[in-house]
């Protein structure tokens, strides 16, 4: 009968010798890194919301079908990321020289929308009063070339962000308006804007 | 016999009752658990079989025979095994012997509770943990005192240096307790609500065949293969290098692919099946540095179990961790595949080894030859041929089949169904083949018990003649 | 000694990170789950089983069901298709413009660039979220399975094999009826349906003054013998309530989908 003990562990000068090669760790560190990228993309990142097929909650979010208001609002944010704010600011609060704020803007919040629809179709040059602030600008027809559902979108969503809260502006109230200043100038600053019959 | 040979012979006597006991209820409950899987394969051969009988319908025999299987034998054999060698390796005798051989009685009950009542309809409905609180307690008393009693003789070593067998056996000894108590208690006990019962679930079951039945198995093999073969572990550090990443990135294994909880669940898993390759890749190195060049008689003996029981390890291993993956997750995981690997894990790699190592056990701890020395190999053959021909591998095609199937929503479901049903009547034979084997395991046990318990009869009616002789001599 | 202390505290703080990740954080996560609102709409999801759909749920338990069904659909991914609402002012040019476009199986990218195309051209669209997959296309839900589907379930009983057809949205494809017909002889209801009978479940009773209400009409072949009936159980009845309770065809925040479906909502394929 043999010595388990004597067996089962090396001798001294073997122990000294072996060790584990380097290149497991190497690979254990290759698969750590892969496997982290894995999770990365696949986990959600611990989003109870998260199920697979999905792998984010903005994937999520953006799969969420919309109807209605929502949809409307979802679309006139998108609008307005690509063509309103890079003067106007994400946050709406406007760039110094650039363009006046919306957010707090007593033009976008009147209970009317028949002055701020056509800034966009007409755009708008010369003095302007904005939230306790002189403004003297140039804004191109920035809108004119949008859909009539794309524009009332957009104002829509502009009129009810960043603390804003005043009513939506409809695809028909756009299609009225446009019918109603085909042709006309850009819009002479605040008096050519309090023109306009609210 | 000189010094050596006289202190292990010590060693293996002190460990002989808790053993024979403990084999004893191991191989009653594999036969019964055998059975009781023939019986649920019926189903695919005639559905109609018992229809009238609620004890023998698929939904109670099925789960009775995986719990009577894991529960009644894998792990009974386990803590035998482990007591022997915590006995050997501490060159101790086993200490407080009479506390495993009360807890091996204890647990007989505990898992008779749990099967009966899975038969009369009080399962739990949890996968693997299906016994009810007077089953799974019994069970969980039984462990820690069969724990104690191998912690104290652990505590009792010369060699204070621990050895790799020690590591991967003592985390076993530690993990399933707690993998135990808390999936219990939180399922059972205090349920917790909604999904979070099917994530503890499958943690649970998880951490109870891949990490514990791999744990005291690559424990056993780490033992056996230097006791026998003469030749020290190739090398010791690869081997702690194994046992960290084993116990670090498999408990992550086991959220399914596609299953009802936030992504991050089965996203974990897949990183965890992923990394668990490097422990894998470890346990190959060092089994085959170990047993290179050794040329050792083993014909189907405890030497060849350990072989080929790690193989069947790293097989089995392979066959789960592919199921990480996300696309074969969602192909293979509701299909037979997964009861396949779940075989040949527990019948290949398990019970392969811890039966292998019972044997090598026993005529020392017996301190006579087994009775048929020729069922040893025989149970090593059905064992494997039983469990990798006739029940892993048909079962995995038919999942395989199965599972590609299942992605074209124009075939039937019935269709589907009736296409694995020769794989699952194939997979009866391999129950019966494993029986089999097991029915030769349980000879071997009972018979050396009995021959055992004759000599001791035997010697002591010798001290009762030897008393009398000296009474009449007296008067 | 000092290395023994060294593993055992590696180990313990090993598997304790396994308990704090797959114990502890779904405890907390999943199992503080409350009910939601259906998306786009003010209704609680989900609302409790009736009374004997619960006790039908310990039947199903009790029998292990589970061993051969699972509850719960998988999705492989999403889709959108876009639709006309409106044709405008000029459907001449909103229809040539359709007529050169894949209107469906979009992402959402595409979907959204193909809807602002038609709408440059003066036609209004809706965009239809569909899940896709091998389960839903089979018929067997209509989106994946969630967290707040299993709320009310005590054991929840996922499944873990389908041995048999997954059961998450049965109670949208089968009644009552059909549940207890197929419970007492499923070869009656499923041909080559490899499913044992679960007789035990109903009692086979002699025909008194007047046959019995709740008698099972069987089809020839699968019934009792002559004078007497198949009277379903307490656990039977329990049962089937429990599987027609099982539905999950709302869509919710975190299974979100266009309803009403156009694609059949349960159709009859297995």
């Amino acid at each position: 009968m043999s010595d388990d003990l004597k067996n089962s562990s090396q001798t001294a000068e073997e122990q000294k010798g072996s060790t584990a090669p380097a290149w497991i760790f190497a690979l254990t560190l290759l698969l750590l890194f892969a496997g982290g990228v894995y999770f990365d993309h696949h986990s959600g990142w611990f989003d109870a919301q998260v199920y697979a097929p999905y792998q984010s909650s903005d994937e999520l979010e953006a799969y969420q079908p919309k109807s209605g208001a929502a949809a409307i609002f979802a679309e006139g944010k998108k609008m307005y990321t690509t063509t309103c704010a890079t003067c106007h600011g994400d946050d709406g609060m406007g760039k110094p020289a650039q363009a006046p704020p919306l957010a707090g803007s007593e033009w976008v919040n009147a209970s009317s929308f028949k002055r701020i629809e056509e800034i966009p179709q007409l755009g708008l040059g010369g003095e302007l009063h904005v939230a306790g602030q002189d403004w003297n600008l140039q804004m191109a027809p920035m809108g004119a070339m949008l859909s009539d559902s794309d524009l009332a979108a957009v104002l829509t969503y502009i009129r009810h962000s960043w603390g804003n809260n005043a009513s939506p502006v409809t695809d028909a109230d756009i299609k009225a308006m446009r019918a109603a200043v085909a042709g006309h100038p850009i819009i002479g600053g605040e008096a050519g804007l309090k023109a306009i019959k609210e | 016999m000189n010094e050596i040979e006289k202190k292990y012979s010590a060693i293996d006597a002190s460990c002989r009752v808790p053993l024979l006991v403990l084999f004893g209820v191991a191989s009653v409950w594999l036969i019964i658990g055998l059975a009781l899987a023939i019986i649920a394969s019926l189903t695919f051969h005639k559905p109609e079989l018992f229809a009238n009988c609620p004890f023998l319908t698929y939904g109670r025999v099925q789960p009775a025979a995986n719990d009577a299987i894991v529960y009644g034998f894998a792990i009974p054999a386990a803590l035998g095994v482990i007591l022997w060698i915590f006995a050997r390796l501490s060159e101790s005798e086993l200490l407080l012997p009479l506390v495993p051989i009360v807890a091996a009685n204890i647990w007989l009950v505990g898992v008779l509770v749990g099967v009966v009542a899975i038969l009369i309809g009080d399962s739990t409905g949890f996968m693997w943990l299906e016994f009810p609180t007077a089953g799974w307690i019994l069970i969980f008393i039984a462990f820690l005192l069969i724990a104690i009693s191998a912690m104290a003789t652990f505590g009792a070593r010369r060699e204070r240096a621990l050895q790799p067998a020690h590591w991967f056996l003592l985390g076993a000894l530690f993990w399933f307790p707690w993998t135990y108590g808390t999936a219990n208690f939180f399922l059972v006990e205090w349920p917790v609500r909604g999904v979070a019962q099917a994530v503890i679930n499958w943690w649970f079951a998880n951490n109870l065949l891949f990490v514990w039945l791999g744990l005291v198995g690559l424990g056993v093999v780490f033992y056996l293969l230097p006791k026998i073969s003469g030749r020290p572990l190739q090398s010791r550090y690869f081997a702690l290098f194994a046992f960290w990443t084993w116990v670090l990135f498999t408990p992550w294994c086991g959220m399914p692919q596609g299953a009802p909880v936030p992504s991050w669940l089965p996203a974990a898993s897949t990183v965890a099946s992923l990394l668990t390759v490097i422990p894998l890749i470890s346990i190959a190195i060092v089994f085959v540095s170990t047993i290179r060049g050794v040329s050792v008689q083993c014909k189907g003996g405890p030497y060849c179990s350990a072989q080929i029981g790690t193989v069947l390890f790293l097989a089995s291993a392979v066959m789960l961790i592919i199921t990480g993956c996300s696309h074969c997750g969602r192909l293979l995981g509701m299909t037979w595949y997964m009861p396949a690997q779940t075989y040949l894990q527990i019948f290949g790699f398990f019970s392969v080894v811890i039966c292998g190592a019972a044997n090598e056990s026993l005529p020392g701890v017996l301190g006579f030859e087994l009775p048929f020395p020729s069922f040893v190999r025989w149970q090593h053959r059905l064992f494997i041929i039983g469990s990798v021909l006739f029940l892993a591998l048909p079962l995995a095609i038919a999942g395989i089949i199965a599972g590609i199937k299942m992605q074209n929503p124009n075939i039937p479901f019935t269709e589907i169904t009736q296409g694995t049903l020769n794989y699952l009547r194939v997979s009866s034979a391999g129950f019966l083949i494993i029986l089999l084997g097991s029915l030769l395991f349980a000879i071997n046990v009972f018979a050396a018990t009995a021959i055992w318990q004759a000599k001791l009869a035997k010697s002591i009616m010798a001290s009762f003649g030897t008393a009398f002789e000296a009474e009449e001599v007296k008067s | 000694m000092k290395t023994g202390f060294r593993i055992f505290l590696g180990a313990f703080v090993a598997f304790g990170l396994s308990w704090c990740g797959f114990v502890l954080g779904p405890i907390l996560q999943l199992g503080t789950l409350g009910q939601t609102t259906v998306l786009n709409s003010s209704d609680i999801y989900p609302n409790q089983r009736p009374g004997d759909a619960t006790l039908g749920l310990q039947v199903y338990r009790s029998s292990g069901c589970a061993a051969c069904h699972t509850t719960q659909v998988g999705q492989h991914g999403v889709v959108c298709d876009v639709v006309l609402t409106g044709a405008g002012n000029n459907p001449a040019a909103v229809n040539k413009l359709i007529s050169t476009l894949t209107l469906t199986n979009l992402t959402k990218d595409e979907a959204d660039a193909i809807s602002g195309q038609i709408s440059t051209a003066g036609g209004k669209t809706e965009t239809h979220i569909r899940p896709i997959g091998p389960d839903i296309e089979r018929g067997w839900g209509m989106r994946h399975s969630v967290a707040e589907d299993f709320l009310w379930d005590n054991p929840v009983q996922l499944g873990s094999i389908r041995v048999g057809p997954d059961l998450a949205n049965v109670g949208m494809r089968y009644d009552l009826n059909w549940q207890l017909l197929h419970l007492y002889a499923p070869q009656s209801k499923v041909q080559n349906s490899m499913m044992p009978s679960f007789r035990f479940l109903f009692n086979v009773q002699k025909i008194g003054a007047t046959p019995s209400p709740d008698a099972l009409q069987l089809p020839a072949g699968f019934g009792p013998p002559a004078g007497e009936e198949v009277v379903p159980s307490e656990d039977a009845k329990n049962l089937a309530a429990y599987l027609v309770s099982l539905r999950a065809d709302v869509a919710l925040h975190d299974a979100p989908f266009t309803t009403p479906s156009a694609h059949a909502a349960g159709t009859q394929k297995k």
